[in-house]
C-alpha cells in the first residue's frame, strides 16, 4: 500500500459518513399532452449535488429554509428516500466483514463502481450505502437511526411508551426473550433521561409532556445502540424553556456513547450553540460550509449573511442591520441557471446568471460557493 | 381613557376532570397605537386570554370574572348583535397557522370582502377596491384577489390573513403566533410588515408568542404569563434589561444568542402545574431556583417594582 493510500485510509477512518455529490431528484408527472410532445422529463431537484463528511463524534449541522432539501438529504443518507445520484459512504461501528464484502460486490455487480475502487473501500472497512441491497440495509440501519421533528405526530397514540421503544427490537428480531427486550427498553429510556423507566414504560404518549415525548423518540432510536443519528429538527416543536434540556441530553449521549449526529434545523441560534460544523443549504445545494463559530461570526456567502442578520435577537436594545431578502425561495422544479441564489442576491453580477460558482476555500475547513469570493481569490 | 383595560380577568373551562383555570386573574392596560407582547410557554393561557377579549371562546369556556373594558364597553358583558358589530370592525385577530385559517374553496378576495360588506354599508365595487388597496398595503400584487388560498405560499397566506384583519380598519389587532410556522426570512418580512403597519395605521396590537425574541423585535410592552397569571409586565426594554421574576430571567436565559458567546442556554427544569388543581402559593414554585417555604404557602401579589414595572414574586422589593 502506498503512503498516499495509507493516508486516505486514515482519513476515511476518521470520517464516519462521507457524502459525495448526492442527488435526489423526483420525477414530475407528465400530463397526456406533454407525453405526446415528447418533452424531456422534468425533475424536482430536491437535493442537487451535496457533498460533506462527518467525522466520528462530530455534530454536523445542515441549516436552510424549508424546502431547501435538508431533510431529504438526511433521509437519503439512511435511504429512507432513494438517492438518484452520488454516493454515501459509512465507516462507523456495527459493520461486519460480511456486510462490507457484500456492499463491494453489489456495487461492482450493478456496474456502479470499478472493481479496484470497491476493493479499496472494502479493505478500509467502508460500506457504500447507496448500492446496498434493501435487505442488507435493514441490518445497517440499526446503526444509523433517525430522530423525528414532531414528537406529537411521530409517536403512535395507541401504543404505550414501552411498545414504541420496543418496536425496533421486534422489527429487527433482536433480544432473545421478552425479559431481555424489557431490559434493553429500560436502558434506552434511562439513557434518554426518562427516569425511573418503570414510571414511564406503561404510559401513553398523551400522558407525558412534550419534552418527554421527544425523549421517547430518542429512546426509540437509542434502543438499537446506533453509532450515527440523523436528528431532524428535534427541538423546533418544543417550548424554548425545555429545548436546551433535549440538546444537553444529545450532547451527553455523544460523550457516553460516542454518537455522531447529522443535525438538521432551520434555527441558526440552535445550530450555533450545538454543532461543531455547519453547512448552509440553499435550493438543494450547500453554499457555505465550515466550523460553526467561523461561519456564524464570519459568514462569506450573501445568503448566509442574510440568514444570520434576520435571526431575532432576544433583546430589544440590540438593533442590528437586517438584510431582508425579497421574495421567497424559488421552486426546486425550476432552478435558476448559474448561481441558484442570484435572483435574490443583492450583489448579483453578470457571471452569476450564467455560471455556477465552484467552492472556494477561505480557510482550511471553511469553503463558500460564490463568485464574489472567487474574484477575490483571483486577485 | 385607555383603549383596552383588562382587570382581574378569569377565564375557566369546564372539563370532565373539573374546572380548568386557564386564565386566572390577569390585568393590563393598552393604549392606542401600542403593541403589547404576551409571552409564555404553551398552555399558559395566552391564547385563551386573547380569545376572551374577542369572546371567541369554545363552548365549554366562559369568563368567570373580571372586566374587559374596550373603548368604554365591558366586553365580558356584550352579547348578540352588539358583540357582532364590534368583532372585526374594532377588534380583529390574525389566527395561528395561516395555512388552515383560510377557506380553501373561496377566493381570497371574496373572503376579505365578507367583513367589509357585513359591517359597512358599501357596495361590492367599493369593497373590492378596498381589498386591492389592502393587498398593496401588505405587499401582495392586487391582481391576485381572484386566486385561491392554495395558490399562495405560506408567507403570502400570512399576508392575506393580515390584510383580512385590517379589512375594517380596526383599532386593535390580536396576532396569535403570527410567524411560528414560517421560515426565518419570511418571519423577518412579516415582522417588518407588522411593525410598519402598526406605526402607519396607529394600530394597537397584542402579539402572542412563545418566542421572546420575536416579541423583543416588535413590541413596546411585554407581559410574561405563567400558568394563567401574568408574572411580570413592563415596557419591553425594561423586561429585557431588568427582569425581576425568576421565570422571566429563565425564559430570557433559555434563548441562544448568535451575537453573543457560544454556550448552551439554560433550561427551566420541570413542567407547568396542572391548572385544574393549581398548587397553593406561587405557581412557579416547583420550578424556581429561589424557592422558599413562603412560596409554597402564599401567593405573591403583583407589585410595582419600578414605575410601570410589575412583578409577582415574594423576593422582589419595590425600588424607589
Amino acid at each position: 500500500m502506498s503512503l498516499r493510500a495509507a493516508e486516505e485510509v486514515i482519513q476515511m477512518a476518521k470520517d464516519i459518513i462521507v457524502v459525495n455529490n448526492l442527488q435526489v431528484w423526483f420525477p414530475m408527472r407528465r400530463g397526456f399532452v406533454e407525453s405526446l410532445t415528447a418533452k424531456e422529463q422534468r425533475w424536482v431537484k430536491a437535493v442537487d449535488g451535496v457533498s460533506f463528511n462527518i467525522k466520528e463524534r462530530e455534530i454536523f449541522c445542515l441549516v436552510g429554509e424549508s424546502g431547501c432539501g435538508k431533510t431529504t438529504t438526511g433521509k437519503a443518507i439512511l435511504r429512507l428516500v432513494e438517492p438518484t445520484g452520488g454516493t454515501v459512504k459509512y465507516a462507523g461501528a456495527g459493520l461486519t466483514p460480511k456486510l462490507i464484502k457484500e456492499s463491494a460486490e453489489t456495487a461492482v455487480k450493478k456496474k456502479q463502481m470499478k472493481k479496484a475502487d470497491a476493493e479499496k473501500d472494502a479493505r478500509s472497512g467502508v460500506v457504500e450505502v447507496r448500492y446496498l441491497h434493501k435487505s442488507k440495509m435493514k441490518a445497517l440501519r440499526q446503526k444509523m437511526q433517525m430522530i423525528f421533528q414532531d414528537p406529537y405526530e411521530s409517536l403512535n397514540p395507541k401504543q404505550s411508551v414501552y411498545d414504541i421503544v420496543a418496536e425496533p427490537l421486534v422489527v429487527n428480531n433482536l433480544g432473545a426473550n421478552e425479559a431481555e427486550r424489557e431490559n434493553r427498553v429500560k436502558k434506552a429510556l434511562d439513557d434518554a433521561g426518562l427516569r425511573p423507566p418503570k414510571d414511564f414504560m406503561w404510559r401513553y404518549p398523551h400522558e407525558v409532556s412534550g419534552g418527554q415525548r421527544q425523549r421517547v423518540g430518542i429512546a426509540g432510536a437509542l434502543v438499537l445502540d446506533p453509532a450515527f443519528l440523523v436528528a431532524d429538527e428535534p427541538v423546533s416543536m418544543l417550548d424554548v424553556s425545555i429545548r436546551s434540556e433535549i440538546l444537553k441530553l444529545m450532547l451527553d449521549l455523544r460523550e457516553k456513547k460516542g454518537l455522531t449526529y447529522l443535525f438538521i434545523t432551520h434555527d441558526l441560534g440552535v445550530a450555533y450553540v450545538f454543532s461543531d460544523r455547519i453547512g448552509i443549504m440553499y435550493l438543494g445545494k450547500i453554499v457555505e460550509l465550515g466550523p460553526t463559530e467561523e461561519v456564524i461570526k464570519g459568514p462569506r456567502h450573501p445568503y448566509t449573511k442574510a440568514l444570520i442578520s434576520v435571526v431575532p435577537k432576544p433583546d430589544p436594545r440590540m438593533k442590528t442591520e437586517k438584510i431582508i431578502l425579497k421574495g421567497e425561495r424559488p421552486d426546486p422544479a425550476h432552478i435558476p441557471p448559474g448561481c441558484r441564489f442570484h435572483p435574490r442576491c443583492p450583489f448579483a453580477m453578470e457571471i452569476c446568471k450564467k455560471k455556477e460558482p465552484a467552492p472556494v476555500f477561505v480557510s482550511q475547513e471553511h469553503w463558500v460557493s460564490c463568485w464574489l469570493e472567487s474574484a477575490e481569490a483571483k486577485q | 381613557m385607555s383603549l383596552l383595560e383588562v382587570t382581574d380577568l378569569k377565564t375557566y373551562f369546564k372539563t370532565q376532570e373539573g374546572t380548568l383555570k386557564a386564565v386566572d386573574g390577569i390585568g393590563f392596560i393598552l393604549e392606542k397605537g401600542q403593541a403589547m407582547g404576551l409571552a409564555g410557554e404553551s398552555g399558559c393561557g395566552k391564547t385563551t386570554a386573547a380569545l376572551s377579549i374577542m369572546k371567541l371562546l369554545p363552548a365549554n369556556g366562559y369568563i368567570a370574572g373580571g372586566k374587559i373594558n374596550f373603548m368604554g364597553q365591558d366586553m365580558s358583558r356584550v352579547t348578540g348583535d352588539k358583540l357582532r358589530a364590534i368583532r372585526w370592525r374594532d377588534i380583529s385577530i390574525i389566527f395561528q397557522g395561516a395555512m388552515n385559517a383560510l377557506n380553501p374553496v373561496k377566493r381570497v378576495g371574496d373572503q376579505i370582502m365578507e367583513p367589509i360588506l357585513l359591517h359597512e354599508n358599501v357596495d361590492e365595487a367599493v369593497a373590492k377596491k378596498r381589498v386591492q388597496e389592502l393587498f398593496s398595503l401588505v405587499g401582495i400584487n392586487p391582481n391576485r384577489i381572484r386566486e385561491y388560498p392554495h395558490e399562495f405560499s405560506g408567507g403570502m397566506r400570512q399576508r392575506v390573513m393580515i390584510a383580512m384583519a385590517l379589512a375594517c380598519r380596526p383599532k386593535l389587532v390580536i396576532a396569535d403566533e403570527p410567524t411560528t410556522a414560517l421560515d426565518v426570512m419570511i418571519q423577518a418580512q412579516i415582522l417588518q410588515l407588522m411593525k410598519n403597519l402598526q406605526t402607519e395605521l396607529d394600530l394597537a396590537m397584542i402579539i402572542i408568542s412563545h418566542d421572546l425574541s420575536v416579541l423583543a423585535e416588535t413590541c413596546d410592552l411585554l407581559s410574561i404569563m405563567y400558568a394563567g397569571k401574568i408574572v411580570e409586565r413592563s415596557s419591553a426594554v425594561e423586561v429585557f434589561a431588568n427582569p425581576q421574576h425568576p421565570y422571566t430571567k429563565g425564559l430570557i436565559a433559555a434563548f441562544p444568542n448568535i451575537k453573543g458567546e457560544r454556550r448552551m442556554p439554560a433550561s427551566i427544569a420541570g413542567n407547568p402545574p396542572n391548572l385544574i388543581n393549581p398548587p397553593p402559593g406561587c405557581r412557579f414554585s416547583d420550578r424556581c431556583y429561589m424557592v422558599q417555604d413562603v412560596c409554597k404557602k402564599q401567593e405573591p401579589p403583583l407589585i410595582e417594582v419600578l414605575p410601570g414595572h410589575y412583578a409577582a414574586c415574594h423576593f422582589v422589593q419595590p425600588k424607589r
